[in-house]
């Protein structure tokens, strides 16, 4: 008896498989008939898997400012034309983003694409793109390879990789500088996967330039559970800066092990991830205050319509966007520019218009003060903020503290570090 | 016995026929590219199946092969430009290689150990490719990945800018993996492999050399599982360490040849294609719903048809096929009974 019934359960599911491919078929049949007051733009962004909150956070950014752009009368230049979004989960897989990006380009039809997270998805995805002419904004992944192909259809809003360490280390003279500080010799502690490793190759590049010395190099792997060893080898060789690339966990890790040994360097900076985790201050406590870490932006970061935007975020899902929502929101004012000069969705036609942006006015100002993209399809000043982590109202913050222009007012940079508690 | 045999060729003829006519009704790239996928799977699956499936030996450490085949054939493109279709065979070799490196400490270990140590090595070689930026003159590339050189459309190095070929390269790398195991499982060495599946020590007692006859298989099954590991760079253009060597790539060719059947000719192949299109149907409708809703509805499937068909799904099908040719379920049993007797 059992039997029979086991089999029959079986065949029903592969029955219904069937009947389900073939309602997949008549549905790509119908997506043809797309109509001119709508305009498909294909995102893929990880849905599932370990960096799935961040997608989700990237999604709302995007639907919040897509939303915005259509109440607004949508692309005025093709008839008030409204756009639909179309989010594809990539697992962070990248077999999973090629398939999906050959999916809504060549079913959906898109007239862009847009997002990943990952640099391991994008590099496949945006070759895809390439392929078929289609262009792809890239809002987030920041590895320098992406741009550097010699694709004609990839725009990337994002800064690179190395522009994080090589402003670190700009930063590092000017305040030595500044505070009449001399800085001879740095320590790089870092996770030893991708993020860290590229960090490093940026790091070997700006800091000898800038006429100071490496003096440790010091990988570990990730979610470590004792640093001890790591932190007694930068404290035996005293060095004036530490750097450091490192995934929450760690970063917290590093930051309580220097405490307790009280190792003190001219300046600790970190390079985001971790080190911007809103956790990070749970795990630290005060025993972050004077750190610096760099960002492409903060809540506080004073740049036009910046608070305005976060607010609005924050009431509508309930916490503050990061960094990388900005980016996102950022990206589909930029899409939507290109296509009202475009005046239509012919892909040539929009790579045309977005190789020509030069946007210094509107929302797209919380991220940067010129939208302009280089022939590789780089932006050209992807801005970057260093901020400090400084006791406000008795409260840890993040306090954006240089470039000076764009630094909270009325908080003075603290440099050399003081110690905890000082 | 001859209208058996009619029915039998034909089904082959009308199966190879469907196989070469697909991409003529097939049109958009998208589904091409699905479809080429279940092939891919279904062949990777049936490399797998070669060694582990025949044998009953459970490598959750595949990916180790996928990936040594694919950076070989890659790296030898990259700084040396030696074409794919050569290199492709380097790094099979170099697969081959490693597998007997592995085989010959591991095969000692029974059970659960050697799954172990199978994902053990798995992890190891993930993390030794992700901390490995340059070896010798060629460009590994660490974490960060490593690129295909692209060429626009290049046959004679593997790059095509349509789909068919890719399409028709997996249907011919599944023919031909479908061919060997038909081989193998009626071979001298299949029938070791059977034996000892069965029982190692009562195949040692017999004479046969279970650790020779181990590496062997493992060896061909290596070989194969590199030759898709090339396939899958080509057709990706990226290699990502964790990606194309991680426990994903490891597990899934299990996953598929389990659920499919391992230990049979077909199984891994009905497996992979079915499992792979189920998978991405349902991407298709709940990708972009609730987040990792698809992922869960696929895990439900699997598990369902593990609990009400644990053989795989070769036995449902199976039985049809015998019923197609006219023969009962108890003249197949009595004929495997024949057949064992005799052998």
């Amino acid at each position: 008896m059992i039997k029979i019934r086991s089999t029959k359960v079986i065949g029903l599911l592969l029955v219904m498989v069937m009947l389900l491919s073939l309602v997949a078929g008549c549905g790509g049949g119908d997506s043809k008939t797309t109509t001119v007051e709508e305009i498909k733009i294909g995102n893929i962004i990880p849905l599932s898997g370990s960096a799935a909150p961040l997608g989700k956070i990237g999604q709302e950014a995007r639907d919040m400012a897509v939303e915005e752009i259509n109440a607004a009368g949508g692309i005025k230049s093709m008839g008030g034309a409204q756009i639909k979004m179309l989010y594809a989960d990539s697992k962070g897989d990248p077999a999973t983003g090629v398939s999906e990006a050959e999916r809504l380009i060549t079913l959906e039809e898109v007239a862009l694409l847009t997002g990943t997270y990952q640099s391991g998805v994008a590099m496949p995805s945006t070759e895809v793109a390439e392929r078929y002419g289609i262009p792809f904004v890239v809002p987030v992944p920041s590895e320098d390879a992406i741009t550097e192909r010699g694709f004609k259809n990839v725009f990337r809003l994002a800064e690179k990789t190395s522009w994080r360490n090589r402003d670190q280390v700009t930063f590092i003279k000017e305040m030595a500088e500044k505070f009449n500080t001399p800085v001879k010799t740095v320590a790089l502690i870092y996770e030893n996967t991708a993020w860290g490793q590229g960090a490093v190759r940026a790091w070997e590049k700006y800091i000898p330039e800038a006429g100071l010395e490496i003096v440790l190099k010091e990988p570990y792997p990730s979610n470590s559970s004792d640093l001890t060893p790591v932190v007694l080898k930068a404290k035996n060789l005293n060095p004036d800066i530490i750097m450091m690339v490192s995934y929450v966990s760690d970063a917290a890790l590093l930051t309580n092990t220097f405490a307790e040994h009280k190792v003190m360097p001219k300046a600790y900076i970190g390079t985001s991830g971790g080190f911007a985790d809103p956790a990070y201050f749970e795990l630290t406590g005060d025993n972050c205050e004077y750190y610096f870490d760099i960002a492409t932006w903060e809540p506080d970061v004073n740049r036009p319509f910046s608070a305005d935007v976060n607010k609005a975020f924050k009431e509508k899902y309930g916490y503050s966007m990061n960094a990388e929502a900005v980016k996102a929101y950022t990206a589909m004012y930029v899409i939507a520019d290109a296509l009202e000069r475009a005046g239509s969705t012919d892909p040539e036609a929009l790579r045309k218009a977005l190789s020509e942006t030069n946007i210094t006015e509107g929302p797209s100002q919380m991220y940067a003060s010129e939208v302009v993209f280089d022939e590789t399809g780089q932006m050209v000043n992807a801005p970057l903020v260093i901020s400090q982590m400084r006791k406000v109202d008795g409260k840890m913050e993040r306090v954006s503290v240089w470039p000076e222009e764009e630094a909270r007012p009325g908080m003075e940079i603290v440099w050399p570090y003081p110690g905890v508690g000082k | 016995m001859d209208a058996v045999k009619t029915k039998k060729i034909s089904l082959i003829v009308l199966f190879l026929v469907i196989g070469f006519i697909i991409p003529q009704f097939v049109t958009k790239p998208y589904y091409l590219h699905v479809i080429t996928m279940c092939l891919l799977w279904a062949y990777l699956a049936s490399s797998w199946n070669l060694f582990c499936g025949f044998a009953g030996q459970l490598s959750l450490g595949h990916g180790v092969f996928t990936a040594v085949g694919a950076y070989v054939a890659v790296m030898l493109f990259n700084d040396y430009n030696i074409s794919p279709w050569i290199g492709m065979f380097a790094g099979a070799g170099a697969a081959v290689l490693l597998s007997i490196l592995i085989g010959y400490p591991t095969f000692k270990l029974r059970g659960a150990y050697y799954a172990l140590a199978t994902v053990a090595i798995g992890s190891g070689v993930v993390v030794l490719i992700e901390n490995t930026q340059a070896l010798g003159p060629f460009r590994v590339g660490g974490a960060e990945g490593l690129i295909v050189k692209l060429m626009g459309n290049a046959p004679a190095f593997f790059q095509f800018m349509s789909k068919q070929p890719y399409y028709y390269i997996a249907l011919v790398m599944l023919i031909i993996v479908v061919l060997f195991a038909f081989w193998l499982k009626n071979s001298r060495l299949g029938y070791y492999l059977s034996a000892l599946k069965e029982d190692p020590e009562a195949a040692e007692a017999l004479g046969i050399n279970v650790r020779n006859a181990k590496l062997v298989a493992a060896a061909y099954s290596a070989f194969f599982t590199a030759i898709g590991g090339v396939y899958y760079a080509m057709l990706i253009r990226y290699l990502e360490p964790n990606a194309i060597a991680g426990p994903m790539m490891s597990n899934e060719m299990v996953f598929l040849a389990v659920v499919g059947g391992s230990g049979t000719v077909l199984g891994p192949v009905v497996g992979g294609i079915t499992l792979h299109a189920i998978s991405e149907v349902i991407q298709f409708y709940f990708g972009d719903l609730a987040q990792g809703l698809h992922l869960f509805i696929y895990g439900l499937i699997v598990v369902f048809m593990i609990m009400f068909k644990p053989q795989g799904i070769i036995e449902i099908l199976q039985k049809y096929y015998n019923r197609f040719l006219g023969i009962t379920d108890r003249g197949e049993d009595e004929k495997s009974v024949k057949r064992t007797a005799g052998s």
